[in-house]
């Protein structure tokens, strides 16, 4: 990222932070959706269901050059033009060329996120044609002169208010903004009117049939329909990656898209139009051209990483269920395509240029990714693509530091030991520092940091490791650099939890850094360097588990395989200790057990770290133990959501750390616990400091904190 | 699912999207029922493309009986001027509540897309447990080209105004389905 167009992002996003109604209605929607989405899938295996369809997406992809021949075979037969456009440029010519053939002046559209792509309207209207967007959503930014907020909902970033202020100026007699179905009204006899005056309607496409040559459009509104209908000549721009190759795919991804989108079964209107149909108005019969939008698809499609981008259905859950969306809306994370999936696109479509503010912003919380209809790896593809950037633009002095740091251990370690020294001063005394310099870290003033352990783990290991001579279970503690070197108690809690269990526990001294900053950094070959040095250390084939008390480090460390794969040498070693990777609750359950419940009831409410819940799939064991162990635990809405920590995410991007935190914290408050209990040494981080920052009383402790203290009583 | 079980929940998420369905014995009572209900919310003209010979007759005695204009063709001039569109479905869907048409003639079309209310005459024995039970005849029908297939639940919707949602954006505002148990 550039300096200046760095800080100018940073200074959108504050704007974007101050504006409450956004917020508000970000926060409305968000929490909405998560509702209605659950009863959408209520009873369905959407794990199951996704990957089904991510599979039929990838079938269709390998093939796209044959699934368009067969496309455009039974299409043309069926009276419809078929054209293949090789990007933007390319297709706004071929559709302003139809307008001229055809003496269009006049020309309605239904939404058609591939139009946003390639710029549609501005061109035909510099052409003198007169455009009007026809659903609901779109005619209101249309009117305000902007692009969409959201991919199904694209003027969710506005206020009734501010629609019926718009709604007055376009119809000259005030618009009361309570009544939000006169506005409704309002639109729709415009609309109407416009409807019946154009010469051409342009529409999108949700699937195109290769087998039939038919194309399908899903909408709530039925303005797709009478823009297919009504004028005489219909052009539908559609994206290549919309060909699936028979009815059959196409029933699968409708059963999800609906759902996905707004949780509803089904959208009111599924169209199918295949072929010139009946049009009075067109001498009895329709002028249909299908434009398909190449634009780097078919090159994506070839690629063994990327062509997953292509599997996306627009249905616009990645940037619903994100946090980062949820505090700044879409005008500030996508830039025509919105959300996850967004930050990918826009690299590919609209270039690297487009894309670099964005890349960088992910927390890598993993919400999209489950959430994603089409099982795409959105977090782990953002990644991918902001490697491309650093490809491209050289590598800038924080990645240049990281890789020489991490891959060397002793080094590493030494930098760690150093910055216990340096930080002294600033702790007085204490475990927090709650003031930093401003010229260290900027804008971190939101959260209290902790502090270096004066002893690390490592070097307590020598007293600490449990002596059992004949044990029954053999762990291979992973501790991960903040148990280590600042948490170094969360583990000797966790030894006191498995005293007289029979456990040996050993404590690898090679081992370092998981990895995951590098990853997170896209710096891939580091990730794999220290990977396979850890792979080394610990010698997982000795051990029945490899435990680790950082959910970020265990949801790494199952990364392994994927990160080595085709090494000859470590790749059998990453699969082998990966299956043998173990967060503590799910230990504890299965190989421990507790004491007989001791706490004393005390209010507790719990923080389920993106890496645990969505990383390992483990959602409900840790809120188990607690209340096995006597906790009062106080459930609370967004207990999945992300805490903000994303590990230097929190550095790059302060600001939005801080507003997601924040949010978090309000609603543990609201819950009166006085503790606050998570597994996971970043999330204690982050949420000790935001706690201590804002005087809270409230504790945070490590489940294995929590659940010693329960035991100590 | 016996038909039973179909019937009742194809009611269920027809009516959870906000259609209107309604037994009916045979055509006459679904007529009368159309008429009477465009008469009601003060409608004064009924269109019906597509249904010809005795059933047309039917329909013409029950828009009489309510005092209605009837109109079958050349809707697209009489836009704004009918009030309801009265039309048939070729397959019901009990999972999602859907209703499917089949909507090649572009009158049909007008009728279901133009008119304040839209009633569709639905025979149960068509009513099916979801799409992919229904996957042979939509090919099928999809394969007859050209064509224009509508799958259709509930009245058209928005809610791109702060989630507040809303009926009626752009198509009818009401969808009433006679679910009619003789054999069509
Ligand atoms: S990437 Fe997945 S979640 Fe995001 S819009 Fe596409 S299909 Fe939906
Ligand atoms: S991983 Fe989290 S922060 Fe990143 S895009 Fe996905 S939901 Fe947003």
């Amino acid at each position: 990222m550039s300096r200046a167009s760095g800080r100018e992002y940073h200074q959108r996003l504050k704007g974007a932070l101050d504006n409450t109604f956004l917020g508000q209605t970000l926060a409305r929607f968000q929490g909405n959706y998560r509702g209605s989405r659950q009863a959408g899938f209520a009873g369905m295996d959407f794990e199951a269901l996704a990957a089904e369809v991510g599979a039929a997406k990838d079938a269709a992809l390998g093939h796209l050059e044959e699934l368009y021949q067969q496309f455009k075979a039974k299409a043309e037969a069926a009276g419809a033009t078929v054209h293949l456009a090789h990007d933007a440029a390319h297709a706004r010519e071929i559709i302003a060329k139809i307008a001229a053939q055809t003496g269009s002046r006049r020309i309605i559209k239904s939404k058609s996120m591939t139009s946003e792509e390639i710029h549609l309207n501005r061109h035909l209207e510099a052409q003198g044609l007169k455009v009007t967007e026809t659903d609901l959503g779109e005619w209101i930014i249309q009117l305000r002169g902007e692009g969409p907020s959201h991919m199904v909902a694209p003027a969710i970033h506005l206020s009734r208010s501010e629609v019926a202020e718009l709604f007055t100026q376009v119809t000259g007699e005030k618009q009361d903004p309570e009544d939000i179905a006169s506005l409704v009204e309002v639109a729709r006899q415009r609309l109407r009117r416009a409807m019946l005056e154009a010469d051409m309607g342009i529409s999108g496409a949700n699937f195109a049939l290769a087998s039939t040559g038919s194309i399908a459009t899903v909408t709530n509104e039925g303005n797709a329909r009478l823009v297919t209908t009504l004028p005489r000549v219909h052009v539908a721009l559609v994206g290549l990656e919309k060909l699936v190759p028979d009815l059959n795919t196409a029933l699968k991804i409708l059963r999800l898209l609906p759902r996905s989108a707004t949780g509803q079964l089904i959208s009111t209107y599924v169209t199918w139009v295949t072929g010139a149909v009946e049009c009075a108005a067109n001498r009895g019969k329709k002028e249909l051209h299908i434009v398909f939008l190449d634009n780097g698809r078919l090159a994506l499609s070839q690629d063994p990483v990327f062509s997953q981008a292509l599997r996306c259905l627009r249905c616009g859950s990645c940037a619903n269920v994100c946090p980062i969306f949820g505090k700044v809306g879409g005008h500030n994370y996508g830039h025509v395509y919105i959300g996850a999936i967004g930050l990918i696109l826009t690299y590919f479509y609209h270039g690297p240029e487009a894309a670099q503010e964005l890349l960088g912003n992910c927390l890598n919380c993993q919400a999209c990714k489950v959430n994603c209809p089409a099982n795409i790896d959105l977090p782990g593809l953002i990644k991918k693509t902001a490697g491309l950037l650093l490809a491209e633009q050289g590598r800038p002095i924080k990645n240049q530091l990281l890789r020489r740091v991490l891959t060397n251990r002793p080094l590493f370690h030494f930098l760690l030991r150093r910055a216990y020294l340096a930080q002294k001063p600033l702790a007085r005394g204490g475990r927090l520092i709650r003031h930093l310099p401003l010229f260290f870290a900027p804008d971190q003033e939101f959260r209290s940091l902790p502090v270096v352990a004066a002893e690390p783990l490592r070097d307590r290991w020598r007293r600490l490791a449990p002596k059992v001579p004949k044990p029954r279970l053999r762990v291979a503690l992973f501790g991960g650099c903040l148990i280590d070197f600042v948490y170094p108690e969360q583990a000797e809690a966790f030894l006191g939890l498995i005293k007289g269990k029979g456990i040996q526990v050993d404590y690898a001294r090679d081992q370092s850094c998981c990895g995951l900053p590098a990853a997170m950094a896209s710096e891939e070959e580091t990730a794999r360097e220290v990977a396979r040095q850890n792979l080394a250390a610990m010698e997982a084939e000795w051990y029945d588990y490899v435990l680790t008390l950082c959910a970020s480090c265990a949801s790494h460390l199952k990364k392994y395989p994927e990160l080595l794969a085709g090494d000859p040498v470590w790749a059998g070693r990453a699969e082998h200790m990966a299956a043998k990777v173990i967060d503590l609750a799910s230990f504890l359950q299965k190989e421990a057990g507790l004491e007989p419940a001791a706490a004393q009831g005390k209010a507790a409410a719990y923080h389920a770290p993106c890496h645990l819940c969505r990383g390992l799939g483990v959602h409900d064991a840790s809120k188990e133990l607690l209340r096995e162990a006597g906790y009062d635990y106080r459930p609370y809405d967004d207990e999945e959501v992300c805490c903000g920590f994303g590990g230097s995410y929190s550095l790059d991007f302060p600001e939005l750390s801080a507003a997601i935190l924040e949010r978090k914290l309000r609603q543990v408050a609201a819950t009166g616990a006085d503790t606050l209990v998570t597994d996971c040494p970043g999330c204690v981080l982050q949420l000790e400091g935001g706690l201590d920052h804002l005087g809270s009383p409230i504790r945070v402790r490590h489940l294995a904190q929590a659940l010693a203290e329960a035991k100590d009583k | 699912m016996n038909q039973n079980e179909l019937r009742q929940e194809f009611g269920r998420k027809a009516e959870a999207v906000s259609a209107v369905v309604t037994p009916v014995a045979d055509l006459a009572q679904a007529f009368a029922q159309a008429a009477r209900l465009t008469a009601l919310q003060g409608g004064k003209c009924l269109a019906a493309p597509g249904w010809e010979g005795a059933d047309l007759a039917a329909l013409k005695a029950a828009c009489e009986q309510e005092g209605l204009e009837l109109i079958t063709q050349g809707l697209r001039e009489r836009t704004g001027e009918f009030h309801t569109g009265l039309t048939r479905a070729r397959w019901g869907v009990a999972e999602t509540g859907t209703i499917v048409v089949e909507s090649s003639s572009e009158e049909l079309r007008l009728a279901t897309m133009l008119s304040e209310v839209h009633v569709a005459v639905l025979p149960a024995a068509n009513l099916r447990a979801d799409l992919f039970s229904l996957e042979q005849e939509l090919d099928r029908t999809l394969a007859d080209a050209p064509g224009y297939l509508a799958f259709i639940s509930g009245p058209s919707r928005t809610g791109d105004i702060e989630l507040v949602l809303t009926l009626g954006a752009h198509g009818p505002r009401q969808l009433h389905i006679m679910l009619l148990e003789e054999g069509s």
